[in-house]
């Protein structure tokens, strides 16, 4: 009886086709990448670069593999920053977006102060942390708490306002209490901003463990780059960029694929490749 | 996600609601709306005295800002009243009036939610066991032809089609009265002909009381029992004009001279006011 046309359909992701359309979709990307690391290498080559302005990719993979054992270690401990950090944010900025988005008092008491604490530089903040908490793994969770924290809160407030006059009238005539109120469309409806700060914050992460480190500490990555760039062993600060922006993006990508299962109505409908690679 | 699991449960809830009588008479006296916004003041209703029988089908004309939506969100207890009584079924309508459904210009489905999951919701928010009513959704979905589209996403479906899951969204749970916002005021000419002959269907099965905004002259008139004539701002009621057509009014009804008489006392009505100018 129905005139209408449907739109096209979309199909569920389920992960091995995600990963295939993927690879698939990128692969001019990763051509790119792999001419690009060519070029590199032939150029060093070619012109004579001193291996300490700018060492070969082969060169660098090679002093990666004599040293993997310490790299490796460091690279557990800042993976562990991160999470760590990334983790609290999460849990402590849910609750504090939902509480201001719900109480008039707070958004007018405790947000603005939350505001007005993220405007201090956090970095500027590192070194007292190490003089509050010493060199340990408590100032670093912290800081990379106190970096992811701030783009959450604000997306998550921002979701849990965010919900659509009319819905709320047709929520209202059901007569549902504010807790199936929340369940059923509240939160969903919050959800696809929450994950835009949740993938800010992410994408902060690992900047926020490696600064910490470089203010203060005796191991992870970004201790061992610092050590590697005084003795001026170029190859090895290479590696060690190469596996924080890998583990960078493992962290993002891992939020994304969150994302997926949580939302797939949201993800699905938004335009692809907003989100890079 | 609900559906595989639903669908080896009877449809005991939905047999239970059918011997519900659907009636729920309004009685509207004096009700004026005032807004007050910096220092402007705004007159949206003036005195509305209207008293809908139940099972009655009322349908309010009126141009666009005359305040005939806020009627029907006073009425539904969505905006308090500056002054007036609304009484629905002998209750006093204070806060939201939850013994209806509703549908609005826009379909208000949700994201995330199927079309059947869209149905279901109204009976999850009032913390009614949904299993029960799996089947009376479906009987709906294919009364406005979506049966094939249940497990479908809104933003894969047409604009009509999405209005239809609204409107069976508003009948799932059998309320004895029926709002609709200008519900078929987004939609194309042809789709809007099409839904306006399945809301009549849907209603001459329940005879719900029914209250339906438009500002289509002769949509109000081939639904209506009744049609209410609005005047511009300050909202005040014109006329009431009893519609006398059988029903189920097919084309011939609407082809008929009463019907044309219908329309032209209602558009003279707005020539009175201003509204339409020749």
């Amino acid at each position: 009886m129905s005139a209408d046309i449907p739109l096209q359909p979309v199909t569920p992701p389920t992960l091995g086709a995600a990963f295939a359309g993927w690879l698939r979709k990128r692969a001019g990307v990763l051509i790119v990448f792999a001419l690009l690391f060519l070029l590199w290498e032939y150029a060093v080559w070619i012109f004579g670069v001193k291996e300490y302005l700018l060492p070969p990719p082969s060169k660098v993979w090679v002093e990666f593999m004599k040293r993997s054992n310490t790299v490796m270690q460091g690279a557990i401990v800042t993976t562990q920053e991160i999470v760590g950090g990334y983790l609290l944010a999460v849990l402590v900025s849910i609750p504090l977006a939902l509480a201001v988005a719900r109480s008039r008092f707070i958004e007018e008491s405790v947000y603005p102060v939350v505001v007005f604490l993220q405007i201090i530089p956090k970095i500027a903040i590192a070194p007292l942390f190490i003089i509050w908490l010493g060199f340990g793994f408590t100032p670093k969770l912290l800081i990379v708490f106190l970096l992811c924290f701030f783009p959450i809160v604000v997306s998550s407030v921002a979701g849990f306002k965010s919900v659509d006059p009319e819905v709320m009238d047709f929520a209202h005539t059901t007569g549902a209490s504010g807790w199936r109120m929340f369940v059923k469309i509240r939160l969903p409806q919050a959800l696809p901003e929450i994950f835009t700060g949740l993938k800010v914050g992410a994408a902060l992460s690992a900047t926020a463990a490696v600064v910490a480190e470089f203010v203060a500490a005796d191991r992870g990555l970004g201790y061992l780059l610092q050590q590697y760039n005084g003795q001026l062993e170029t190859p090895m600060v290479f590696a060690i960029i190469v596996l924080l922006s890998l583990i960078g993006l493992a962290v993002y990508y891992l939020v994304e694929l969150v994302e997926r299962l949580v939302i797939p109505w949201h993800v699905s409908q938004r335009p692809a490749g907003v989100t890079g690679i | 996600m609900t559906a595989a699991r639903l669908s080896e449960v009877p449809r005991a809830g939905a047999a239970a609601q059918a011997a519900a009588p659907a009636r729920a008479p309004i009685e509207i006296a004096g009700v004026s709306q005032v807004f007050r916004r910096v220092g402007q003041v705004t007159h949206a209703l003036d005195r509305v005295d209207l008293n809908v029988a139940g099972s009655e089908f009322i349908a309010i004309v009126g141009p666009s800002g005359c305040g005939k939506s806020t009627l029907l969100k006073i009425i539904a207890g969505l905006i308090q009243r500056s002054s007036g009584s609304v009484r629905i079924a002998g209750q006093e309508v204070q806060g939201p009036y939850t013994n209806l459904g509703i549908v609005f210009q826009s379909p208000v489905l949700l994201d995330w939610r199927n079309v059947l999951d869209n149905v279901l919701v109204q009976l999850e928010l009032r913390g009614i066991d949904p299993r029960g009513y799996q089947a009376r959704a479906l009987e709906l979905l294919g009364k406005v032809g979506l049966s094939e589209f249940k497990d479908r996403m809104p933003r894969e479906l047409s604009g009509g089609m999405r209005q239809r899951a609204a409107i069976v969204r508003a009948l799932i749970h059998d309320p004895p009265l029926l709002m609709m916002d200008e519900p078929f005021g987004a939609l194309d000419a042809l789709t809007r002909e099409q839904m306006r002959i399945d809301l009549e269907k849907l209603w001459l099965d329940r005879r719900q009381t029914a209250l339906f905004i438009t500002h289509g002259i002769s949509e109000a008139v081939a639904l209506a029992d009744r049609v209410v004539v609005m005047t511009p701002r300050p909202g005040r009621i014109d006329r009431i004009i009893p519609i006398d057509l059988p029903r189920p009014r097919h084309k011939d009804v609407l082809a008929s001279r009463r019907f044309t008489e219908y329309c032209d006392q209602i558009t003279e009505c707005f020539m009175r006011h201003g509204v339409i100018r020749y």
